[in-house]
């Protein structure tokens, strides 16, 4: 089969000119001869610039495009499928509601390629809090990850307090007595300061993540930061841009959970709640372990939503859940080897829009790096719609969804009533929490559930919530989301 | 505007599972009546009568055993029974209505499987369903026959069942 320009471009069969040369530039910067290190990039190069030679000349372009096959779906690395709540939507003078689920999937052929390699820092809090057991365990589980790394990995490590510290500087050829060594060293002192922390770990993650790498921060701490928000986040966004993902995991009860998920949200990451300090070693081995799995990264759904329709929650359901930001740009976090990338949508349409037969909720298109492949995949276009009728049809939704939908309004419960506890109300928020526990009783949760009857009656008696019990139900109903029967 | 059974509270047409209880709210559709021909009618107030008295009829050749909620539904004395779960504007009824049992939220179709007595054999197949039915964890072919025997686990969509015979 001859090779698809397009996608060596990374472009749409309907590309304007002005597309295909600025793909071109960009891919011509990236591997140019004079630049490139890895052998082969030079014959790639030559396909982008045939394919950029032919496709820029209107003439070759028209008789390049008839020889093309008219089935694309077949050739596309991964695989889409929707499923929706509803069989259409109501013709209705009253707002409503609709879900989606899309998932993504390595397509079989492409679930052949090697994993890439790993450019991962790890970004460690080494505040006086963490001192004791919470240290030991940490250093112990860092030299774990360190030991199962593959030859081909980078690895870099920053320690933090209210100075930033490079422990481990991006290597991937490390003698591992010489760099354990460095680990056993460290002792704990000073305050929590995020951001020098993660600016140091973004300048060595930034020495490769020009390559093929699937980069990645991880952050471990226990405390909150103090005044630094604001530039942490920033600095995420950068990262988010230069596709380089951000997790967190916090230990305890005295870190900022809102900040820290919002910190993984923008970048695709995810965030977990550690509860003892024994548990860090398998939460670290468990995202090294999930990344090195990673077939296509960098993966961003571009949408752009209908007037009148409006997305109301976003939410990956596999492999690691978590919310989705709602914006017209949202990184979805990786498209593992054998689980596949789930993500919930609820969208509420307004009733002016229901007069017609039928509603495209979002079209938009689907970005994603397969990261073993150096060339850039073509973007799948992405389209949510609905037909609009008298009547529900009676078709039942996918079980899929409704496992899923399930589950996640445990979670949203508890959002509530964190909200409510927030604004002050406390009364709602007690009955809300206890609306929770009486649910997850129902779903057979039963310690879970015990928390938040604990926490409602913390509300109404304390007029507060415990930071254990308010991350133990938050991270807990998260989990739920994943967990499968 | 859909209210919630539970805690009245009002969702969006459109909603799952109510937002302020989290209990499942789909089935609560408006109610569309339709009329039932006469001598359809006297069979559905026969069968809900049975299905009343079904828990101390003890005698029954066969019961399910719902495996979730430890409960048995005896089957009825008939050669061919259909499970399934009753909702608003169906034309034909399941013999076996499993909705008390969750079937919903475990993706049961409202006509899921059936079950036929063939002689001395007791058989169960799948009516085409998206969700499936397995048994002993093996997924049937639509509509195939599948011979059963005493405390095969048979599933329908996610709702775990058990088979017992009186006369094994």
């Amino acid at each position: 089969m001859p090779p698809d320009y397009y996608e060596i471009l990374g472009v749409l069969r309907n590309a304007s000119r002005e597309e295909i040369k600025k793909a071109y530039l960009q891919a011509a910067q990236r591997l140019h001869p004079d630049k490139n290190k890895v052998a082969g990039e030079t014959e790639i190069f030559l396909d982008i610039k045939q394919a950029y030679e032919t496709l820029s000349n209107q003439k070759l372009r028209k008789k390049y495009d008839s020889t093309l096959p008219t089935d694309k779906q077949s050739n596309l690395p991964i695989r889409l499928k929707t499923y929706y709540s509803r069989p259409n939507l109501l013709r209705s003078d009253e707002p409503q509601l609709i879900y989606v689920l899309l998932e993504i999937s390595p397509h079989k052929n492409v679930g052949e390629i090697t994993a890439p390699p790993l450019n991962i820092c790890l970004v460690l809090d080494r505040s006086t809090s963490m001192q004791g057991d919470k240290m030991e365990m940490l250093k112990g589980a860092a030299i774990k990850v360190m030991r199962n790394l593959r030859q081909q990995d980078v690895i870099s490590m920053i320690t933090f307090s209210d100075r930033a510290e490079v422990v481990i500087p991006a290597t991937s050829s490390y003698e591992i007595n010489r760099l354990e060594n460095r680990i056993h060293m460290l002792n704990p002192s000073g305050s929590t300061e995020i951001f020098q922390g993660l600016q140091a770990a973004f300048d060595e993650i930034k020495k490769n993540s020009n390559k093929d790498y699937v980069d990645h921060i991880i952050l471990i701490t226990d405390g909150r930061t103090y005044g630094d928000e604001k530039e942490c986040l920033k600095l995420a966004e950068q990262a988010s841009q230069l596709g380089i993902g951000i997790s967190t995991m916090g230990i305890g009860k005295e870190w900022n959970d809102e900040f820290l998920d919002t910190l993984a949200k923008q970048t695709g990451g995810s965030s977990r709640y550690i509860s003892r300090p024994e548990e860090i070693q398998r939460f670290l081995i468990d995202k090294f372990e999930s990344l090195s799995q990673t077939i296509a990264d960098n993966v961003i759904l571009e949408i752009k939503i209908h007037t009148g329709v409006k997305m109301t929650y976003a939410f990956r359901t596999q492999p690691e859940t978590g919310p989705l930001p709602l914006k017209d740009s949202i990184h979805l976090g990786p498209v593992l080897q054998d689980t596949t990338l789930n993500l919930l949508f609820e969208f509420r349409i307004d009733p002016s829009l229901t007069i017609q037969d039928s509603l495209t909720l979002t079209q938009g298109l689907l970005k994603l790096n397969i990261a073993a492949r150096p060339t850039p995949i073509q973007p799948i276009p992405i389209e949510f719609s609905s037909a609009i009728k008298d009547e529900v049809g009676n078709e039942m939704p996918s079980q899929l969804i409704i496992q899923a939908l399930g589950k996640l309004t445990l979670y949203r419960m508890q959002e509530k009533a964190h909200r409510a506890v927030e604004q002050g109300n406390f009364e709602l928020a007690s009955q809300q929490m206890k609306q929770l526990a009486t649910s997850l009783i129902a779903w057979g949760e039963q310690d879970l559930a015990n928390t938040a009857f604990i926490e409602a009656k913390n509300i109404q008696n304390e007029r507060t919530i415990s930071g254990e019990g308010s991350k133990a139900i938050k991270y807990g109903t998260r989990a739920l989301i994943m967990a499968k029967d | 505007m859909i209210i919630c059974t539970n805690c009245k509270h009002e969702n969006l047409e459109g909603t799952l599972f109510c937002g302020e209880c989290g209990i499942q709210v789909i089935d609560l559709n408006p109610i569309v009546t339709h009329n039932i021909p006469p001598e359809q009618q006297e069979q559905t107030v026969l069968k809900t009568t049975q299905h009343l008295s079904a828990p101390e009829d003890l005698n029954a050749w066969a019961a399910l055993h719902i495996v979730d909620s430890g409960q048995f539904v005896p089957l009825l004395d008939r050669d061919e029974i259909t499970l399934g779960r009753v909702s608003d504007a169906q034309p034909i009824l399941p013999d076996i209505d499993l909705t008390p049992y969750k079937a919903y939220s475990n993706g049961v179709s409202r006509l899921h499987a059936a079950l036929k007595r063939k002689g001395k054999q007791v058989v169960l197949s799948d009516l085409g369903t998206s969700n499936g039915t397995y048994v002993n964890g093996k997924r049937l072919e639509p509509n195939t026959d599948q011979p059963l025997q005493h405390g095969d686990t048979i599933v329908l969509g996610n709702l775990k069942l058990q088979i017992f015979f009186n006369n094994h």
